[in-house]
Formats: C-alpha cells, structure tokens, sequence
C-alpha cells in the first residue's frame, strides 16, 4: 500500500495566471485536498476544463488534465467517463463556460447523470475579457458590454440542474475551505452527476459580488437541522426564495448511471479487442448476401 | 432486345413503399448475378411528395445512373409528370391508373405504355391496398423476364416475420401481376430482358453501412453523432453492432457535444468517430481544431449533402471540400479521404483509424448521398486485408517529467500516453503549449510547434490511399474526379472508348494532402484535362489548378442540381472539344 498523497501531490509546477485574492484559489486547494483526502492519485484523475479565467485551473493540478473549447468540458468528461469507468474523471469552468455558451450540454449531461463531478466556479462575471456581464451577473450589474445595466436575468444554475433531473447538488463558498472540501469529496463519491457551484469572487471586476457580500448574504442549509437534502419540492424552494443564498447540499438522489444505462461492456472500452477477424464480424456479413 | 441493362425507376408518394420494392428488385437482380446500382430520391419529410428510388442493374462493376430512365414504375401521374422526359426512346411505363389517366399530350409516343389498376386489383382481388406495390414487380418481372423464383423467394424472406398470412398474400400479388401480364399485355413486349448469370459470392450494400461497419472492424468502438441526413445511418447501424463488440454510440444533444465526445474518448485512447453531413459539419469545426492542436486521433465522416444552410437535405453535392480542407481557425494537420465506391467506403474507414492514430490528426471520410445511401453489388469484403496498427500509443508507465507528451519528433509525431498510465499526467491544452503541454507564447517555441504539427502531412503521405487510373493511361484527354463520380465518368470512358475517343480518368481516393504530384503528372501527360465533380465553384478544379498552375487546357463540367451525373452528361462536353479541336495525341 503505498503513502497517503498530500495535496501538494497535485500541485503543478506552473504558476498560476490568476489575480492575487481570486477566489479560484480557493476552489483549486479545496480540490487538491478533497482528491488526496480520498485516497486518489494523480494518473487516475481526468480534469477537463473549458475557457475562462476558471479554465486555466486545468494547468495547476497533476492529473491527465484537458483544456479545451469553450462551453464544452462536459461532452469531453461524459465520454472520458465512458471511455475509462476506473477513471476519476472532474469537470470545471465558469458560470459563462457552463451557463452560457455551455448550457446546452450542461442541462444535458444533468439529464444523462454520469458519474462525473462538476464544478462550477461562478464570479457573476466575465473575467478573462475584463468584466462582461456574465448569466450569473445580477439585473442591472453595470459591465463594458451593459453599460446601461445588464438587461439578463440571473441563471440559477442548481434549479437548472433540479429541473433537469440532477441528483447532487451543492453549492459552497471559495473563502470556507472546510465545508469545500467536504462538498467536493461528497460530490466524487456520489454515484451519478455531482454539481458543485462554487461561489468564486473576481477581486477584479466585480465590485458588487465581493467577499464581504458573500459572507453578508448567505447561509447552510445545513444549519437548519431539519433540512432535508432528499424533498426535491423543499430544494426548489429553497434556491428560489428571494433573500440570502442558500450553500451546502442543497438536494441528492439516487438514480442509474449514464454508464450503467448505456449498457457498456464490463471491461473499460480502451481494454476492448480490436481483432478484425474475430469470427462474428464475418458473421454481420451475412445478412448482406 | 436489350437484355442485361436496364434503369428501373419507381415513383410514387414518400411512405408509400416505393423503396421496399426497390430494394426487392434490387435483391432479385444481385441474385440473377447482375451488378447494382440503387440512388434514393426522396424528399425531405416522411409522408407525401414526391419519392422515386432508381435500381439500374448490368454487367459491369462501378455503375452509376444511366442517361436515361429505361422502365417507370409510376404509383401516380405526378411520377409520369416529373419523369418522363427521362425515359429512354423505346423505354416503357407501368402506370397505375385505378384513380388517374395520363392526358394524351403527356403520353409519350416512343415509349410504351402498360396501365393497369394495380390499387383496384390490390383492394378487391387481395384485399389490401398496400400490396400494389408488390403486385407492379409481378408485372416488371413478367415484363422483362426477372426469374420469379428468385423475387418470390425474396419477397417471402422479407415477409416471414410478419407470418404465414402475409407471405401468402404477398405471393398471391406477385402471381396477379404476372397474371395480367400474360392476359393483356402479351402482344406488346417491353424490348428489355434478363439473362440470369451466377450470383456467386458476393454482396449487396449500402455505403453507410459499409462505413460503419469498416469502422467496427477497423477498431472503432466509440461514435457520438447527432441525427443528420445522410448521415443517420452510420449512427444507427453503430448502435445496433457496437455493444455486441464492447463499443458504444452515443447520441448527442447536438454536433458540438457529439465532436467533442469523440475527442473525450480518443484522449482517453478508445477508437472513435463522428458521422455528420455539412451543417453538423460546420458545427463541429472549432473542435476539430482542437483535435488538430492537442494531436488527437479522430476520425469524422462526412456524408455531404446540397448546401448551403438546409439546402437540400435528402439530395447529393460535392460542395464540401472546401469545407473539409480548409474549415476553421488557424491551421492543422488533416487527412481527407475518399472512397469511390461502397467496397472501397468499406477499406478506407477501416483505415482511416490507423491513420488518425498513426499521425495523430482529425481524418475525414468523405462520401456523399449519391454513395453513402446508394446500394451496389460488391465482392465480400475481405477483413484479413485490415490491420490494426495504433501508432505511437503508449500504455506502459513512462518517468514523469523525462516524457513529454508533445515532444519534438522527425516525422512530427510524439508518443501518445493515455490516461492512467503512470508518469504520464499532462496539460493538454488548446492553447499553444510547449513539448510538455505548459501554455506558452514563446515565439520560437510556437513556430516549432507549427512546423512539428504541420510536417506529419508529409509523414502521412505514404500512407494515404492511392489514385487509380482507370482507361488509356496513355489517352490525351484526361478526367479528373473522385467518390459516387467514378460510376458514371467509367461508363463514359467506355462509351467514349466504344467510338473512338480514349481517356484516362484519374480516381482521387486522398484529397487532402492533395497527391500534388500524381496530379501534376496526370495533368502535364494530357491535351485536354476535365473535372467532373457536384458543385458550382469548381472546388477540386480549383485545388488541381493550383498544383498545376492556371491552364486553357483545364475544362470543368459541373453539377449542381443536387442529382448525380448521368454519363451523357460527362460524355457531350468531351465529345464537343473532340470534335472541335482533333488531338493528334498527348502532349
């Protein structure tokens, strides 16, 4: 048996890109911790990340990491999933990566419920091209491209996923490193789509979703004894009322997996045999006589 | 008597069956030994418009349509309408007039005519209306003298799942029309007949289906698509055969989640393929880039369609060359190949495989709709000439920091790990990146990084599908085209041959890189050269103009109609410059 890696085991030796205070910093170290916690190693892990200041978070962590097009992580972590079920396989973006441009494949892959983990690091606005509005930002956030304020509701990306029939969803806060790391290691345990958004503030450009404003305006579900993770109804409601914003499990479920409805053979696809005289492929001919 | 070569044409409503008959008189002439050729037009909705579905049968290989439509199987007055001016002089029509007459100014003289009501006969003598359709081959068959054993057998095996009644009913149509053949139509022949030959070993196939199943073989065992026409097929057939392999296929929520699953599970080393046609295609093009860059091994087939936007979706055009070649920001290194046939659309996807994770760049497998759901006769496909090669895969675990994922190579391709493979955990990003995969906009590092992606075209090119020359190697006039086009411009060869024009026809099986050399050659050894290709702009006159330099002695014949070539078509502007302009010989 070897040694208990440490979150530096996951550390990269590339140096990050981010501001100093970004909240991504955090949601980086709660990951690192949460994958060494639970006993992962690096060549198992698959990271897939998508555009943004969020995406770089792909470079800072020892793994089989993939940084590819906007909006897209999902459909590449589905399939890496499907590819290679021993594979521990985390997706991560922004609110824009995951709730815009992305939306489409998001509502999707809740819908489908692989077992994959998603993090959500959402700064209410567009950072990489300095401070957009983004589908997170609130009406009438002030941005270079909402220069009359941002005409756009707000996306609440966990009703999304309930809606859509996600089965674990949570939502933690980048400065509370402790429930993060909690959450996200309850997230890659949990066996189907685990969604967690993490609120990330962009000491940038967001001048009105600050740390201090986090801190203000939210609260654990978890701090209600009697909240039940398990009421889909309750969690609705929950993330609807007006009001501070609601951290921690917010709902979980159990339902089969993409991989296990898709029927996949028992071995991982990269071990199939790829023999093209095995005997029943002359056999597909037949029918063809 | 013209016996052996026949283009039968059925025509009718979308949904009323015009294909299922198709496909049985095409079985029956594979069966008589015959080579087949099927082209499905058919328009783009389930239920009503017109549908026509075209089985030509002879005894030469590598058919295409004919020039003209020799026997119409009209089910309605819109088929006669929309076809009889390509019937054949001499040709002949089964019209079903139980609820409609041809007007006497649309009755062509010099064709004949056999109306009968076949809905009637099916309605009140069988009792179901449906089997008209079954009962008009009763009637093509006593016309032209199919062997009835042969379509009786058929038509049973289709039906026996469906039971005893069924098949009972379906025999007693085909009985009914040769029946009335022989009581009101024996003074009149049709002027066509068929001598059965050996059917021997082979196959009738679709070019979808032998896509797909060259993919399976070819050790595809992952494909994420998203329904297009006519592409769909692949997709389907994937579903059905991939798990019983280990594989999966996937449908996606759309082109863009489907690519990008495809280069998920590549990365992660599992054989993998998209199916697509030109609008699903433009979709997925910032992803392939990023194949391209991060040097996955995909393969993406594209079934091209008439375009642009919906264009017409259940029609055929080679407008997507271009496309193929050139689509996308920045520039990587990308195969295109072509198959010419359903055989051949079997062996290349098959290969397609090894060449993508040989070189470690997207591969395209170019077919269209006149290839992809046509039907042809074809030897049994031979799996002992594929092999499984997987390049420079790398499953043993490799010392972190000394392996480099991306790493500087003379043939520009780098040793690929997969996930979970110790040692070799990597960045692998769109963004430049250095040999390790660490972003970098170092200058000097990015213009090796160009060069090392960009030099294993060259590396591919041993690898890549040969041209084939078909006709006179040594003609003056040359012929330049490639996919569902070598059917047609072969028959043309040989006609032009027959009254005393040689040609030589250069088959493109790779399109890009584009075989510069073999095409300089072709082109530097004739008087004349045409390409012959489905599109308005030119597109492969164009990328063969550009090896050669601009040419008066370059011709292009062109289609753009969404309809395949007919060989007169190829024939006449050839035919036209030889007269004009005598050729002592090449150049």
């Amino acid at each position: 048996m070897a040694t208990m890696l440490t979150p530096k085991d996951f550390a990269t030796a590339t140096p990050s890109w981010w501001c100093p205070g970004c909240g991504d910093y955090g949601v980086l170290s709660a990951l690192k911790q949460a994958l060494s916690e639970l006993g992962k190693i690096p060549k198992d892990v698959a990271f897939i990340s998508g555009i943004g200041c969020s995406g770089k978070i792909s470079g800072y962590l020892h793994s089989y990491a993939f940084h590819g097009v906007h909006g897209r992580a999902l459909p590449v972590a589905t399939a890496v999933k499907l590819a290679n079920r021993d594979l521990t396989v985390i997706a991560a973006g922004g609110d824009g990566d995951g709730y815009a441009i992305g939306a489409g494949h998001f509502v999707h892959t809740v819908r489908r419920n692989p077992n994959i983990t998603y993090i959500v690091m959402d700064n209410q606005t567009y950072g990489l091209t300095k401070g957009q509005s983004s589908p997170t930002s609130q009406t009438g956030y002030v941005a270079g491209t909402s220069p009359q304020g941002n005409p756009d509701s707000p996306i609440n990306g966990l009703s999304l996923a309930l809606a859509a029939g996600g089965t674990f969803l949570a939502r933690g806060f980048s400065a509370h490193p402790k429930v993060l790391v909690d959450l996200i290691k309850q997230a890659i345990e949990h066996e189907g789509f685990s969604l967690v958004e993490v609120m990330s503030p962009c000491v940038t450009y967001n001048k009105i979703n600050t740390y201090a404003w986090f801190k203000e305006n939210t609260y654990y579900v978890s701090d209600d004894p009697g909240y039940d993770s398990s009421n889909a109804p309750k969690a609705f409601e929950t993330l609807a009322l007006d009001g501070k914003m609601p951290l921690g499990v917010i709902y979980r479920d159990q339902r089969p997996t993409f991989e296990a409805l898709t029927h996949l053979p028992e071995a991982p696809l990269i071990s199939t045999d790829l023999d093209p005289r095995r005997p029943e492929f002359a056999e597909l001919l037949k029918s063809y006589r | 008597m013209i016996v052996n070569d026949i283009e039968i044409m059925f025509g009718g409503q979308a949904g009323d069956g015009s294909l299922t008959t198709g496909d049985f008189i095409a079985g029956v002439f594979k069966r008589m030994g015959l080579d087949v050729y099927t082209y499905k037009d058919f328009p783009s909705r389930i239920r009503g418009g017109h549908t026509n579905y075209v089985i030509r049968a002879g005894e030469r290989p590598d058919y295409g349509m004919a020039d003209f439509v020799d026997g119409l199987v009209a089910f309605d007055l819109e088929a006669v309408e929309a076809h009889i001016e390509e019937m054949r002089p001499g040709g002949f029509v089964i019209f079903d007039n139980t609820s409609e007459t041809v007007p006497a100014e649309k009755k062509r003289g010099d064709v004949t005519w056999y109306e009968l009501p076949l809905g009637k006969m099916a309605k009140e003598d069988l009792g179901l209306e449906l089997v008209r359709n079954t009962i008009s081959l009763g009637v093509l068959g006593a016309l032209i003298g199919m062997d009835m054993g042969i379509l009786r057998g058929i038509v049973v095996d289709a039906y026996k799942r469906k039971g005893d009644k069924v098949v009972d009913l379906n025999t007693r149509a085909i009985e009914a029309g040769e029946q009335y053949v022989k009581q009101h139509f024996s003074e009149w022949p049709s002027g066509y007949g068929l001598r059965a030959k050996t059917d021997g070993d082979r196959m009738i196939m679709m070019g979808n289906d032998a896509i797909a199943y060259g993919a399976l073989v070819g050790g595809c065992r992952f494909m994420a698509g998203y329904p297009i026409t006519p592409a769909t097929d692949v997709l389907e057939w994937m579903a059905k055969y991939a798990p019983r392999f280990g594989g999966v296929a996937i449908q996606a929520e759309d082109e863009l989640a489907a690519i990008n699953m495809v280069l998920g599970a590549a990365f992660t080393g599992v054989r993998s393929m998209t199916a697509t046609s030109g609008p699903g295609q433009s979709l997925m093009t910032e992803a392939i880039g990023l194949a391209g860059v991060l040097e996955i091994p995909v393969v993406i087939v594209e079934c091209a369609r008439t375009g642009p936007s919906t264009g017409m979706p259940t029609k055929t055009e080679q407008s997507n060359l271009n496309q193929l070649i050139f689509s996308g920001h920045g520039e990587i290194p990308r195969i295109v190949i072509a198959p010419g046939t359903v055989e051949d659309s079997f062996y290349l996807t098959a290969l397609a495989f090894n060449l993508a994770e040989k070189y470690q760049c997207p591969v395209f497998v170019l077919s269209e709709q006149a290839l992809c759901q046509s039907k042809a006769t074809l030897p049994v496909l031979d799996l002992s000439r594929v092999e499984v090669d997987r390049g420079k895969i790398v499953r043993e675990p490799v010392v972190f920091g000394e392996y480099k994922r991306f790493a500087f190579a003379d043939d520009g391709v780098s040793p690929r790990v997969i996930p979970g493979v110790e040692g070799g955990m990597h960045l692998a990003p769109g963004s430049e990146h250095n040999e390790a995969g660490v972003i970098t906009e170092n200058a000097r590092n990015r213009a090796r990084m160009m060069e090392k992606r960009m030099s294993k075209m060259e590396s591919a090119r041993a690898d890549l599908p040969q041209a084939l020359i078909h006709g006179d190697p040594h003609a003056p006039i040359g012929i330049i085209g490639y996919g569902s086009n070598r059917g047609p411009i072969a028959e043309a060869q040989e006609r032009l041959a027959a009254s005393g024009v040689a040609t030589k026809f250069i088959e493109l099986r790779t399109l890009w890189p584009f075989p510069e050399e073999e095409v300089r050659a072709f082109i530097d050894d004739a008087a004349h050269v045409f390409v012959v290709e489905n599109n308005y702009t030119g597109q492969l006159e164009r990328l063969a103009r550009y090896v050669v330099g601009p040419l008066e002695r370059m011709h292009r014949v062109l289609k753009y109609n969404g309809r395949p070539f007919r060989p007169i078509e190829i024939i006449e502007p050839i035919e036209r410059l030889a007269r004009v302009r005598p050729m002592a010989g090449a150049r």
